[in-house]
Parts: C-alpha cells; structure tokens; sequence
C-alpha cells in the first residue's frame, strides 16, 4: 500500500489544525453554543445572527482557552451575519483563500467550535455561482454551496480549503437544507457596515411592485422588454412624497434600467439615502420623470 | 493527478479486504443482529451491547452466532457486556474441537485522534454484507454535541451509520481499530465507542474485575 491515504489523513487533519486558532466559540444563546471567525488582532468576531439570540451577555471563547465577554455591534439579518467585539488582543487572524482558487469539485471542510475544541466535517464544494440574493432579501456575492455537514453549533464557523485556508462563512439559516458558505467578499462590506453604522444600510422607498411587460413598442424603444409595477405605494414614504402612485410602471431608476427586482435592490444600496435619485416611470401610456428620496430601510 | 487517484482509489480497496477480514456478523436469534470484530486471535469478539440485548429472558446472550469473513457459522458465547459503555464481548465456540480461522483486526490508539483525519467504518448496512463508508473525525471527546451521556468519550464521525453497522469497527487509514460503530446522532453523524474504552472494559473483564461470571456460555 502506497503513503497516499495517509498523507491525505494527516494534509486533512493539518489543515483543521492551522484552522484551528481563527475560530471561536460563541455563546449568545440557551441551547448550544455556536461559532465566530476571528477578524482581526483587535478583537472583532464575525459570526452568524441567528445563533445569537440575546443582544446581552455574549461570551466568545478562543482556542486558547480564555473566555471573555462580547460585545454586539451589530446584525444583519438579510445575510445571516453578525459582528462581536471583544477585548481580546493579538488573536491569530486567519488566512484567507483566492477566491479564484476555489472550483467545483474541491475538498472543503466545514469546522465548528461548539465546545472547548475544534470539530469538523468534510465535503466538496458542489456549486458555484453569481451573486444571489438570500430570502429576506440579503445581496450575496457569490452563490457557494458545499455538501459538507453543519454538525450542531456549526453555524457561524468557517469553510476552509485543503490548506486550511479560510472560505467563508457557514450558515445553516439562508437556506434550508443545504450548506450555504456567505463569502469573504460580502463578510468584508457587511462588517464594514455594522462596524460604521451598527447595521447594513439600504435605501428604502416604500413601494410593493412585481415585474411586468412593457408595450411591445415602447419595449423596442428602450430594449427594455419588462419593468416593474407598483402594486402598493406606502403612506409618507419617499416613493409617495415624490409622486408615485399605485398603477405606475418603474422603468428606470437613476440611469439603471429596472427589469426585474433584482435590479431594484441592487440599486437601493446605503449610498443612495437621502440623495434625490430620477425615476422614470410609465404612467397611462406616458413616460413620466419623477424626483425620490430614499429613506433609511426601517 | 489521475495517477493519484487511481492510487488512493488502490489503497481504499486494499485497506477494506484487509478489514473485512476481521468484520463479523452477530445474529442474537431473532432480537435482531450487527456487526462485530475479532479482537483477539483466541477467538474475542466485540459487539455493542445493545445488538446482544434484545433478547432480554432470563439468559441474556443465549443464541449466539456468529458469522465470519469465510461464511463459517459459530456459536459465540457471551463473556461480558456493559449497558452503559454499550460494548458486549463474545467468545467464539470451537467447532469439532477447534476454533474456526479468525483474524484479529490491527490496533488503533483513539486516545490521539485529530479532528479531520480520515476514517473508515466496515458492518453489514441493512444486511448488506461488509459494506464500508469513510469519512472523518468530526472530533473526539466528552464534550461532543448531541452525545449520548455527557461525561462519556465518544468518536463523532461525519460518515451514515445505519441498522446493522452497529458493532463493526471504526479504522484510520492504516486499517488499525480506533472504534465501534454505535449510533447515529442525525442522518449524516456517527458516533462511536473509542477503542481505549473497549479495550479497558475487555482487560477487566480477562481478569475477573467485571462483568464475565454474570452470564451463562451458549449451549445450543
């Protein structure tokens, strides 16, 4: 027999040790802890919100041993994220993998800390994708999904390379019966968010709409086949305050066309608050320029 | 990189011959049956003791069989079993005088496992005879989530035990016993009794500490 299943058990088990120093234990709730990734020597944890289910007294454990007390920063419920600070200094900060690096096919291990030592599991990545956006409407940057268990307490935890290199973020919350990993690209601005503002900002302008098609000519026109109809128009909102009514077709937003709501997510980011943004919508046949103001998403 | 492959593919079957040569069956009458593993060449077999127990008369044990690699059915008695560790040993009978040809399987040490590293558990899945998953350690400890018995020392492992793994050996990458397939904690968990564990409950017993004049040998 050859050395290679044995130096696959020990490059597997390597890889969960140098892992091993970047992950925390996480107790903000009655049942089972949970996990957080350390995100800098100055004592920030990024874990997951649903695995924190008290705003008050948080204590984060490290691999070596100490525990200390967590402060919450902040949440973001739409991506299932959540940032601790706490008074922890000099913490191993982990590496972090090339995005590009990973393909479908890959060993990946998912690894937890629900108790004083670090537990894993193993898989592949099975798919990857684009940007997706989570049910509660939380913009993800890329679609990653692993066939690896989320054992108890996992949530929260890092997916980690061959290398022991650090992926994402695993949450069993985003999507039910698969393991979703949230990527570094959307922990860095999420962090970033709840780090400045205690929460991810998104401009809000208080319409319910749902795509429709647009009239076969003005389609041509604009090489825009669909847009989106209001079908409701909250009362005092900034869509309200800047004329819209219940009935119009959202055609563009900015200089952005709107085809589907994607798009008008995707142009309703924190930058927009409070900055008059040019609408343009079809109202009885008519293309009709409106000013809104995006408010803060209550 | 196929070359690799094609390797690691060799080796993976290599490695479960060489443990099924160890891997029994143990049918407990009609209460049901699992798996089991030559511990010892004198004819020591352990099993879990639940896949001994459901036969739960006056003669806890009775019935024995066990049924080894080369399809040679023995009686077994039953020396020992602990409930709470959920490891039963057995002795294979001697057939016309002598014991029928066992191989012990290689010994692990569960004391030092590494969450990660590679593992395999060999048993008879639904009756399916020396069928092997692999998989790895999740961890190892008392302080596994979902564990049964929170003070006990259990291998978590991320492979699918089913109905009739129970008993069969838990094997790192050199084929050598580091466990016994017990149960499952969700569908995608298993957990196992660590081979340290056993092998202080068979050393006790091997010298009358515990457990082995409790019961009646076989005689069927």
């Amino acid at each position: 027999m050859s050395t290679v299943l044995s130096d696959l058990s020990d490059a597997l088990a390597d890889a969960v040790a140098s892992a091993a120093d970047g992950l925390v234990r996480v107790e903000g709730r009655d049942r089972l802890p949970a996990t957080g990734i350390v995100w800098d020597a100055e004592g920030l944890i990024v874990t997951a919100h649903h695995v924190l289910e008290r705003d008050e007294n948080i204590n984060v454990g490290f691999q070596d041993g100490e525990t200390v007390a967590a402060e919450l920063l902040g949440r973001d419920p739409a991506t299932d994220l959540a940032l601790l600070r706490t008074p922890k200094r000099g913490a191993n900060v982990p590496t972090w993998a090339e995005p590009e690096s990973l393909k479908v096919g890959h060993l990946a291990l998912a690894l937890g800390r629900p108790g004083a030592n670090v537990r894993a599991t193993m898989g592949i990545i099975s798919a990857l994708g684009k940007a997706w956006r989570t049910s509660a409407g939380g913009p993800v940057d890329r679609y990653l999904q692993t066939d690896t268990v989320m054992y108890p307490g996992f949530s929260g935890g890092p997916l980690v390379d061959a290398q022991g290199r650090f992926v994402g973020l695993n949450s069993s919350a985003l999507v039910r019966g698969v393991s979703i990993t949230v990527p570094a690209l959307t922990l860095n601005r999420v962090v970033r968010d709840l780090q400045e503002h205690g929460s991810v900002r998104r401009a809000y302008l208080g319409v319910g709409a749902q795509p429709t098609r647009l009239p076969d000519e003005l389609a041509k026109e604009l090489g825009q086949e669909t847009g989106l109809l209001l079908v409701s128009v909250e009362q005092g909102s900034a869509a309200e305050e800047g004329g819209l009514f219940l009935g119009d077709t959202l055609v563009t937003l900015g200089d952005a066309p709107v085809r589907h709501m994607d798009d008008l997510f995707n142009n309703l980011d924190g930058e927009r608050i409070g900055k008059p943004l040019t609408v343009r919508i079809l109202r009885g046949g008519q293309l009709v320029d409106l000013t809104v103001s995006p408010v803060s998403h209550p | 990189m196929t070359t690799l492959l094609a390797q690691l593919n060799s080796d993976l079957g290599e490695l479960a011959d060489e443990v099924r040569r160890s891997l029994v069956q143990v049918s407990a009458g009609r209460s049901g049956s699992g798996s089991g593993v030559v511990f010892a060449a004198d004819g020591l077999v352990v099993t879990n003791a639940h896949v001994v127990s459901g036969n739960r008369g006056r003669h806890p044990g009775t019935g024995l069989r066990v049924t080894l690699p080369n399809g040679v059915v023995a009686v077994a008695g039953l020396l020992a079993k602990d409930d709470d560790l959920d490891v039963a040993i057995l002795q294979v009978e001697r057939i016309e005088g002598k014991l029928p040809e066992l191989h012990p399987i290689k010994m692990g040490d569960s004391r030092e496992l590494r969450a990660g590293q590679w593992v395999m558990a060999m048993g008879h899945p639904w009756g399916v005879a020396g069928a092997a998953v692999a998989g790895i350690v999740i961890g190892a400890g008392p302080d596994l989530p979902e564990a049964p018995g929170a003070a006990k020392d259990w291998i978590a492992v991320d492979l699918a035990l089913r109905p009739g793994h129970s008993g069969g050996p838990l094997v790192d990458h050199r084929g050598r016993l580091i466990g016994m397939s017990t149960m499952m904690a969700g569908l995608e968990v298993g957990m196992a009794v660590p081979v340290h564990v056993i092998g202080e409950f068979v050393a006790r017993v091997l010298a009358g500490e515990a457990g082995a004049e409790k019961y009646d040998t076989a005689v069927v």
